[in-house]
């Protein structure tokens, strides 16, 4: 056999492993959740999702055992006016071969009615609309290891 | 020919000559991070997180950073807050102050931003008061905010800037950072200029 012929079966292997090993697959990064300020019990967590699964996703809703309430957020300036509100939305897509950030005043997961101050990580359970689960410990940021994270995202 | 190349390099200096000069001028007009936003010298009574009274010309010669909140913020607040923090700890200049003014006095009591406030920075003064007070902070900034309510009486959302008001050490409004331009090192940058 000629490497000619071998060719087209390494580029099919190539090719198709990835795709097959992918299924459903979608990467949290760098997932944190803000440590919330005395007295309140509402906070937000942030991370980096991934798809590298070869099809479209979407990410439908979080859990916290912290929270008696995870909603997903964009907030958007009020038109015509430098004001900014929350929206809630339904669900977040993610492209195939998208990468979409959930970071300080942009997307976020909106966490209400913390049962008590989140301290040290939250575990946080994500669903998607391919059936995917996916559990991820989120390590919970001072203000100002907060706002550390944030810019070292703004400089990439 | 080779004259030509002799021209092309003369006129070639002769345009990058030009490009040094404007660049510098450029850059010495826009020495600050933050927009332009000037504004004549204004004042207002309002009451800091330790109950007492706080006016602006009370502290006159300190350079202030002014941002506009409420503590049931889940994101854009804390994100704010924390980089205030940051940007007096950059600083390390008893001349600069940060202010953060509730939009939300119903719920942000003096009581609550007490425990609050501390909790991002001690040299931040949180600061609530009569509805018309905030109001005409609101006013003097060119912005304003509202309720959005939600499901319950007393879970909503206030809209309102996000942005960073800088006043020069006369009262004066002098720098506007939108949320784009929020970045503590730039911010302390512009704040050493100030008080050299």
């Amino acid at each position: 056999m000629t490497v000619k012929k071998i060719l087209p079966v390494f580029l099919f292997l190539f090719l198709a492993v990835p795709l097959a090993w992918g299924e459903g697959k979608i990467l949290v990064k760098d997932p944190w959740v803000r440590q919330n300020p005395p007295g309140t019990s509402v906070t937000a967590a942030y991370m980096v999702l991934e798809n590298i699964s070869g099809v479209d996703d979407e990410l439908l809703s979080v859990d916290c055992g912290c929270s008696q309430e995870a909603s997903l957020h964009v907030i958007e300036m009020k038109k015509g006016s430098d004001s900014m509100i929350m929206r809630e939305v339904p669900s977040m897509a993610i492209p195939s071969g998208a990468s979409i950030a959930l970071s300080p005043g942009s997307h976020h997961v909106m966490l209400m009615g913390l049962s008590s101050d989140i301290k040290e990580s939250v575990v946080l359970e994500l669903k998607f609309r391919s059936g995917a689960r996916i559990s991820v410990t989120a390590p919970v940021l001072s203000p100002a290891d907060a706002s550390k994270r944030v810019q070292h995202h703004q400089h990439h | 020919m080779r004259r030509h190349y002799w021209l092309l390099t003369v006129l070639a200096l002769i345009a990058l000559g030009w490009v040094a000069i404007f660049g510098f001028l450029r850059a010495d007009r826009e020495q600050f991070h933050g927009d332009e936003f000037r504004r004549p010298a204004f004042d207002f009574s309002l009451t800091d997180h330790q109950n007492r009274k706080f006016s602006l010309s009370d502290h006159p010669g300190k350079v202030i950073l002014l941002n506009f909140g409420f503590t049931n913020c889940p994101d854009v607040c804390p994100t704010t807050l924390g980089m205030l923090g940051e940007v007096l700890d950059l600083v390390g200049d008893e001349r600069v102050m940060a202010l953060f003014i509730t939009v939300d006095p119903e719920r942000d009591t003096v009581a609550r931003l007490g425990s609050y406030i501390p909790f991002f920075h001690d040299r931040i003064v949180g600061l609530t008061g009569p509805e018309q007070s905030i109001k005409q902070v609101n006013d003097a900034c060119g912005t304003f905010y509202s309720k959005e309510q939600e499901a319950s009486e007393d879970d909503y959302l206030v809209i309102h800037s996000p942005a960073v008001y800088l006043i020069g050490a006369g009262g004066e409004m002098m720098l506007r950072y939108p949320k784009e331009k929020i970045h503590p090192k730039k911010m302390a940058d512009d704040i050493k200029r100030l008080l050299l």
